[in-house]
């Protein structure tokens, strides 16, 4: 019981009563004025449908994962949806691992019904076989940092992380046209989920008896607020949805203002999303183009670069917990500068390297050499120097061909027994 | 005799590795580790009053907590916390704070092979941010041998499924000693292995042969650690708590 209280976060009278007072001047104790929302950085990870959504302190990442299942028997042919959220230990001493608590259930509700009831994901184009096969998309939110408002930031990562999904292509195809064939990635280009709209979620704060209202609020000012609200709206001006539990009473005039505050605070949240999601979209587009097709131009400067910054030092290691991108560019420099790390006289090309083997070693990369990455060490410095890139090119395809080929076999083996059962009973 | 690797590395090589302190801001002590594809997030609260039921109450208590990217913890989860909260055991000074707990959390990001070596490697540099007082770093490392009797390092995820065998390995950190060379007995200057796992059948030789790669590649990255974590200028002092 002592453990318990000593784990969640306990406020003097004072820090409560400092925050409520300087309410009253429309002051807020991080310098926001009471209508502004935290600095919000979203990033996404290096496979598709991850995101990672940065809301002032709290940090949220977000998965997407599609798999075929059954489609439910009222619904033959929508596909289906589900959002696992995960409060981790790690965001908060409070959290506990094991069964998830009323908060994390309420999250995920919130996050459920301004998806789905809002049908703001199209459930139909994921029908594959009316009435036997559909895809079903899983949603796992990981709360990894809880500077408050989690509701909002874990909505941003849902969102986010949906609009960079991508699902396998998949045909119909055999003997008797009933046969699915899932085409992998690199055979066929992976499609994207269809989003009507954004459902952005707002949550509202109420302080003191006065009814202050304040968005976006700080794990402090929630432990002192008497009660919050969480409206889903879109850019549109439709509601999706409206969560007030319980908490003091609030004015209808005090609602009214809320939500039209909170339609304008969607639209700047939906074009930020869209921001984010066109440039890694357009990033995506470009590591596609620089796998399958070398401009030679192109390498040859990517080539340049690397082969400057090899002599200088190897790995990287940041400090800080801002990930905004100016100060992490600008450690990067003074990194190289008084760099720690490798020492530069392993250079890994001892005998040197041929400029246009090099060229096509690199174009054959799996990873893309990004601006923000790091060079490779040598550990031993007795082995060879050079790799052979024609022969890397073929083993990379022997590569993908073999993951094609097992891939496409233990799909139809999922799929097929249950084809095989119902043709027999059709055929009776 | 040359092995061709599917992202151009040598045999020898490790992927690039991206180590980033105090990552978030409620935990007493975080730290994301990225080798190539592999992204792992730690964080550390701690020390924390009282142990867990059946530990000894003399000691300081570590437990691990750890979350895949999706899905249920099932058993493979269980098996890594019980082999990183066996290594974390051997690292800390457990007789400093007796009578506490240390959780370490650990989340998954992103698997692209050799996952326990990076988790455990964020681990320590969490334990670091935290302030846990250590007897020394762990570095840890995977080698994996291939059915022509190759022996890779820091293979990536499809590499991994197409070994025959591959072991994960945790080596205190290299010493950097004051005394004069040669005054060091002789042997002391070994590495003691902390941890070793392996998957797969392999021959003794070829077990050898991969501890005697995997200690020069923890040298190596120990030394690399141990750069990384004197970076950070000055403490925050609002952290614990």
């Amino acid at each position: 019981m002592e453990q318990r209280l000593a784990n969640s976060l306990i406020m003097t009278v004072n820090e409560k009563k400092f925050i409520e007072s300087a309410l009253l001047s429309d002051i807020r104790v991080d310098g926001r004025r009471p209508f502004d929302y935290r600095n919000l950085t979203i990033r996404f990870g290096s496979e598709d449908g991850s995101s990672e959504v940065q809301l002032g302190q709290t940090q949220v990442i977000g998965f997407v994962t599609g798999q075929l299942t059954q489609p439910y028997r009222d619904r033959p042919n929508e596909g289906a949806f589900s959002i696992y959220t995960e409060f981790s230990p790690m965001a908060d001493l409070s959290f506990e691992p094991g069964r998830p608590g009323e908060s994390a259930i309420e999250l995920g509700r919130i996050v459920d019904r301004g998806l789905r009831e809002s049908r703001a994901v199209d459930m139909e184009s994921l029908c594959v076989i009316a009435g036997k096969l559909v895809w079903s998309i899983r949603i796992d939110l990981h709360i990894i940092d809880n500077g408050g408002n989690l509701v909002d930031a874990a909505n941003i990562a849902a969102l986010a992380a949906l609009s960079t999904y991508r699902r396998p292509e998949c045909t119909l195809g055999g003997e008797d046209g009933q046969e699915v064939i899932v085409h992998p990635p690199d055979v066929r280009e992976p499609l994207p989920l269809i989003l009507h709209h954004f459902p952005v979620a707002v949550t509202f704060g109420f302080i003191g008896k006065e009814n202050t209202v304040v968005i976006d609020p700080t794990h402090y000012e929630e432990s002192v607020m008497g009660g919050s609200m969480t409206a889903t709206l879109n850019t549109n001006g439709d509601v999706c949805a409206i969560q007030k539990a319980g908490g003091d009473g609030v004015l209808q005039s005090v609602i009214m203002q809320c939500l039209r505050i909170a339609s304008v605070k969607a639209g700047d949240i939906t074009s930020k999303i869209k921001n984010a999601v066109e440039s890694y979209n357009t990033q995506r587009s470009l590591k596609k183009i620089k796998r399958h097709n070398p401009d030679q131009h192109h390498s040859s400067d990517v080539a340049k670069n690397h082969m400057e910054r090899l002599t200088v030092g190897s790995d990287q290691s940041v400090t800080g917990s801002q990930f905004n991108e100016p100060d992490t560019t600008n450690k990067r420099n003074s990194t190289l500068k008084s760099f720690s790390g490798g020492p530069a006289s392993w250079d890994p090309y001892s005998k040197g390297v041929d400029g246009d083997e090099l060229r096509t070693s690199l174009a054959s990369r799996v990873a893309p050499v990004d601006k923000q990455k790091e060079e490779s060490s040598q550990v031993n410095p007795e082995t060879k120097s050079s790799p052979k890139s024609s022969d890397t090119n073929s083993l990379a395809s022997i590569n993908k061909v073999g993951s094609e080929i097992k891939q496409s076999k233990t799909l139809k083996d999922a799929v097929k027994p249950k084809h095989k059962r119902r043709n027999k009973s059709n055929a009776k | 005799m040359e092995v061709e690797r599917a992202d151009g590395r040598t045999p020898n090589q490790r992927r690039p590795v991206v180590c980033t302190r105090g990552v978030l801001h409620r935990a007493h002590g975080s730290a994301s580790w990225a080798q190539g594809g592999t992204k792992v997030i730690a964080a550390v609260y701690g020390p924390k009053a009282g142990t867990k039921k059946n530990e000894n109450p003399e000691k300081a208590c570590i437990e691990v907590i750890w979350k895949p990217k999706t899905g249920q913890s099932g058993k493979p989860e269980r098996e890594y916390e019980m082999v990183l909260k066996k290594t974390l055991q051997s690292i800390c000074l457990l007789n400093v704070h007796p009578n506490t707990t240390t959780s370490i959390i650990i989340q998954v990001v992103n698997d692209d092979g050799a996952l326990l070596p990076c988790a455990i490697n964020a681990a320590c540099s969490a334990l670091v941010d935290a302030g846990i007082p250590l007897k020394h770093l762990a570095a840890a490392i995977c080698c994996c041998m291939a059915e022509s009797g190759h022996i890779l390092l820091d293979p990536s995820k499809l590499e991994e499924q197409n070994m025959k065998a591959f072991i994960y390995l945790v080596f205190p950190n290299s010493i950097i000693s004051v005394l004069p060379e040669g005054s060091l007995k002789p042997g002391a200057s070994e590495l003691g292995i902390i941890t070793s796992v392996t998957h797969g059948v392999m021959a003794v030789d070829d077990y050898f042969s991969c501890l005697k790669l995997g200690r020069a590649a923890a040298a190596e990255l120990s030394d690399f650690i141990r750069n990384s974590l004197k970076l950070k200028a000055g403490n925050d002092p609002s952290k614990a708590g």
